[in-house]
């Protein structure tokens, strides 16, 4: 194809903003910011660019945006926030008393081939609860990704719970050897239950266990699957995940969100990132989650900080995918005629009153300013002084 | 989009057929439903289904996104697509093998006591239509090879002198010796799944599960 030169292109996985679909972003980034702070967030931002030394351990190599600074050392666009986050609290907030809340609003950049429904660059709203272990954390960060979810006005949502530590257990209780771990993650992750049990069955692992593996992992609902799994768990620390998990629904329960959860326990998100609870939000009629997040108490730790943390993240573009359109908000007043002194100065005097005032900065007649108005969905013309007539 | 039916996506073809007796077997509605006909959307608004019929090498892209909650595909395919997909039954029709084969000269050539070292192999040209499932076995090899992309009869290839090898899907075998091709190393084989799409099975777990159970069972009976 002869390139047109008449058409400016953009890059693959990037996207226009355009003023209708900016304000409704900003509406809905304002509503959440408001939702962050009344539960005790600050928010903080962290830079687009670090060194790709720093951002490696948490990220696929293949998926960086790579640099190259003068001074010759590499650099990457953020994959997520979280990890600069990670960085920033480490080295800045690290004598703050403990928990530490922060929220943030920002793109980030992946390089992708193909998975659907994600740009190359993506604009995410997140929370970070960073210094603290237990339920307590875990809940408060599904309740407000629930919450903010709800703020959001998705009509039909569900979040959706899983724990890696049990996954963890089950496999290491299986004697699946620790080499071999990531393959079966990612296999339970597909739910290629087929080939799981394939697997197993050529290593030679015990025919029992492997049953186990396969009953947990097709356990999904409320509190009853909870009890469902203890029966199936065999190790103190898997069934100390399972009490946590129940600490967890009773919590949601007393805040009235325990029906927009269930657990399942095949929810395994990032292999290798996340250490505990971990979460999924998931908007009928979209095909990919809004939202993801669970606990990663090793990261912080990468840092020289070696304290727990728990977060998520919403998909600000999926989230506009799924919202109902908005009306574009409309100027109120444009004022014509008069000197321009005169328009700037009644301007400023409507605009006091909180009307949004448009003034006329090309000497328009009348009817250009009808015309204009008509095209721009204008409330009403004030015209002072005299204004000279079309001929 | 009549978002209370729940839609699944079949295949065009004898693949597509097969997937109709299975899903007539486990009690859905295939009355009229056909997948060699021009109509390519099939509703039955009373019991709640949707179906609709895609090219077999589509039918990850309408899951993946969720255009389709559940689909019917061949291994093979979901091998070259790598969707995000949900795949939760083996439903064991449509067998086929994935094959690297050459004219049964260059097979003799490749030959050391009596088994083919693929190795000689190395900085040639292969055809297929699965270009990613070649790549990644050769690279596997520690080999590399140059992948050629054809859309279709892929065994000419070899025959003109555009590839000295292919990899493709061989169910009997037939088409290859007519060719005169011989399979030299087996990459895998495959038969139809069924797929999910992630959100859509966890959203639509209620719909989906007694569904995928029945049909579990379908399959595990001889069906």
């Amino acid at each position: 194809m002869v390139p047109n030169p008449a058409v400016w292109q953009i890059p693959t996985g990037v996207r226009d903003v355009l003023p209708k679909e900016a304000q409704r972003r900003r509406c809905l980034e304002e509503s959440l910011c408001g939702l962050f702070a009344s539960w005790g967030y600050r928010e903080i931002i962290p830079p687009s660019l670090e060194y790709y030394e720093q951002l490696k351990s948490s990220s696929a190599e293949e998926q960086l945006y790579k640099l190259i600074d003068p001074s010759g050392r590499i650099l990457a666009l953020r994959p997520d926030l979280t990890t600069p986050i990670a960085r920033m609290v480490a080295t800045h907030l690290s004598n703050d008393p403990l928990p530490i809340r922060l929220y943030y609003f920002g793109n980030a950049f992946r390089y992708e081939v193909t998975q659907a429904g994600r740009q190359r660059e993506f604009h995410q709203a997140g929370v970070e609860l960073i210094g603290a272990a237990g339920t307590g954390a875990d809940a408060e960060a599904i309740a407000l990704a629930v919450e903010a979810i709800t703020l959001a006005g998705v009509a039909d949502f569900q979040v959706g719970i899983g724990q890696v530590a049990l996954t963890h257990g089950l496999l290491e209780n299986a004697g699946v050897p620790q080499h071999l771990v990531k393959e079966f993650k990612w296999l339970m992750a597909r739910k290629d239950y087929v080939a799981l049990e394939n697997r197993m069955s050529q290593l030679g692992l015990p025919r029992e266990r492997t049953q186990e593996i396969l009953e947990i992992l097709s356990l999904r609902g409320g509190l009853e699957v909870l009890l469902e799994a203890r029966a199936l768990v065999r190790t103190p620390a898997m069934l100390r995940a399972i009490e946590d998990l129940e600490a967890v629904y009773q919590a949601l329960e007393a805040l009235g969100l325990a029906k927009a959860v269930f657990f399942d326990f095949s929810i395994l998100r990032d292999l290798d990132y996340y250490t505990g609870i971990v979460f999924e939000g998931y908007a009928a009629g979209l095909g990919y989650p809004i939202c993801g997040g669970g606990r990663y108490d090793r990261l912080l730790g990468k840092f020289g900080l070696d304290v727990p943390a728990v977060g998520f993240a919403l998909g600000v573009d999926r989230l506009m995918q799924v919202l109902p359109s908005m009306d574009e908000e409309k100027i109120d007043v444009l004022i014509i005629g008069g000197s321009l002194p005169e328009r700037l100065v009644e301007a400023n005097r409507l605009r006091q009153q909180g009307l949004a005032v448009e003034v006329d900065i090309l000497e328009l007649s009348r009817e250009e300013a009808m015309r204009y108005m008509t095209g721009k969905q204008i409330g009403q013309l004030i015209e002072l002084g005299e204004v000279g007539e079309d001929a | 989009m009549p978002s209370n039916l729940l839609t699944i996506a079949l295949p065009k073809g004898k693949l597509g057929a097969e997937a109709v007796a299975l899903l007539g077997q486990a009690g859905l509605p295939t009355e009229g439903l056909e997948t060699d006909s021009r109509q390519l959307l099939f509703d039955y608004p009373q019991e709640g289904y949707r179906y609709i019929i895609c090219r077999p090498t589509d039918i990850p892209v309408y899951v993946d996104h969720g255009a389709a909650a559940l689909g019917v595909v061949g291994k093979d395919t979901i091998e070259e697509a790598e969707p995000d997909v949900f795949e939760l039954v083996d439903l064991k029709f449509g067998f086929c093998r994935f094959v690297v084969a050459l004219p049964e000269a260059e097979a003799q050539a490749i030959m050391v006591d009596g088994k083919p070292d693929l190795r000689k192999l190395n900085h040639k040209r292969v055809a297929s239509k699965f270009p990613r499932v070649a790549e990644k076995y050769f690279t596997s090899l520690g080999m590399q090879v140059e992948v050629i992309k054809l859309h279709g009869n892929i065994e000419l290839a070899p025959r003109v002198g555009l590839a000295e090898m292919i990899v493709d899907i061989v169910s009997t075998g037939r088409t290859l010796k007519e060719n005169q091709l011989v399979a030299v190393s087996d990459i895998f084989s495959a038969t139809a799944r069924l797929i999910a799409n992630r959100v859509a099975y966890r959203m639509e777990y209620h719909r989906l599960e007694p569904l995928i159970q029945r049909l579990k069972q379908v399959v595990g009976n001889g069906g």
